[in-house]
């Protein structure tokens, strides 16, 4: 199972439809967060401006469990994140929304 | 000041979400028989999307000029003209128009930012194609000029009137509306050009020809070139 969390629809969809697995879309953190005490995802694509607490806020409760500390996440976002220290965070990619292609979202699909 | 800055940041946000999804949504088009109509409709919404992205990504770099944040060091001059014209060359040959690619200079680094240098190439040779005629091409020339290096693109469209000339000659473009210079542009690709070539302490500006414009930007040659 792979999460989509992104509070675009249209955007949220293109990244499931890229993924070609099963995927649950959540469109805030607050639902995403809950979800994972039912499920841990193989994945998680996280956009950073979210409705409500942002991506940075769900990455710090995800990082702050044992178990969902190390679910890779692959951060999709039209913000330039290059600055920013994400090693605490288990982050394996960055995507950008400017220029990103479904195959990119796919190759992080395949590295699971 | 700051007030305005932020509007301008939170538009360009809100105008490049779209955009993007607009992109996504072109290359999420699963084809069951690849036709050619649509994969040329399927280029294009992806190429028109992009262009729209870089020029508010553009717009956003301008309302942070003030904060200094683009660095200036040695940048290769070929390097950059080389990946805007390998960025363009598609959109060229679609547009059925000729790109013609001419280095004659020997200093290789000028004092630039890499990203604003390629926004300035990139907004001259999009200003170009959007001017030349079907089959007709533009011109991409960089020289030495003394301890600078000259950077110009050249057209065969209208001629450029002559009140956008003068502000060009002035080296720099207020605002984008008063160039709706030539027919069909708002001028703000070459607003900003002019505000990034300013930032960049180079000199900007026109050429006007019988039969069509050259724009230019002259960068100082870098100190650090002279070490090689």
């Amino acid at each position: 199972m792979i999460f989509v969390i992104d509070d675009d629809e249209i955007m949220a969809e293109c990244i499931a439809r890229a993924v070609k697995k099963e995927t649950k879309v959540f469109s805030n953190a607050i639902t995403a967060i809950s979800a994972l005490n039912d499920e841990v995802p193989e994945l998680i694509f996280l956009d950073i401006l979210l409705d409500g607490p942002d991506g940075f806020t769900f990455l710090n409760e995800l990082a702050s469990y044992q178990d969902t500390a190390k679910i890779p996440i692959v951060i999709v976002t039209s913000l330039d994140v290059s600055n920013v220290d994400l090693s605490q965070y288990n982050v394996v990619g960055i995507l950008s929304k400017d220029n990103m292609t479904p195959q990119e979202i796919k190759k992080y699909v395949d590295q699971i | 000041m700051e007030q305005e800055v932020n509007g301008i940041l939170v538009a360009a946000h809100e105008l490049k979400a779209p955009l993007s999804v607009l992109r996504q949504l072109a290359l999420s088009f699963d084809f069951e028989e690849p036709a050619p109509s649509l994969e040329h409709i399927r280029s294009e919404m992806v190429s028109v999307s992009e262009r729209a992205i870089k020029q508010v990504n553009d717009l956003t770099k301008i309302a942070r000029l003030e904060d200094g944040l683009f660095t200036m060091e040695p940048v290769s001059v070929r390097a950059v003209c080389d990946d805007v014209t390998r960025e363009l060359d598609y959109l060229f040959r679609y547009n059925k128009r000729e790109l013609f690619v001419k280095y004659s200079n020997k200093a290789k680094l000028v004092t630039a930012n890499r990203d604003l240098l390629h926004s300035v190439v990139y907004n001259f040779l999009l200003n170009a194609m959007h001017y030349s005629g079907e089959e007709t091409r533009s011109e991409l020339c960089i020289n030495d000029c003394h301890d600078k290096v000259k950077i110009s693109v050249r057209d065969f469209g209208p001629a450029l009137p002559m009140d956008v000339w003068r502000e060009m000659k002035r080296g720099w473009i207020k605002k984008p509306t008063s160039i709706a210079m030539r027919p069909g542009s708002s001028g703000l690709g070459l607003y900003i050009a002019s505000k990034f070539s300013r930032y960049m302490n180079a000199n900007v500006g026109a050429v006007r020809h019988r039969d069509g414009t050259s724009f230019f930007i002259e960068l100082p040659v870098s100190t650090q070139a002279r070490l090689f």
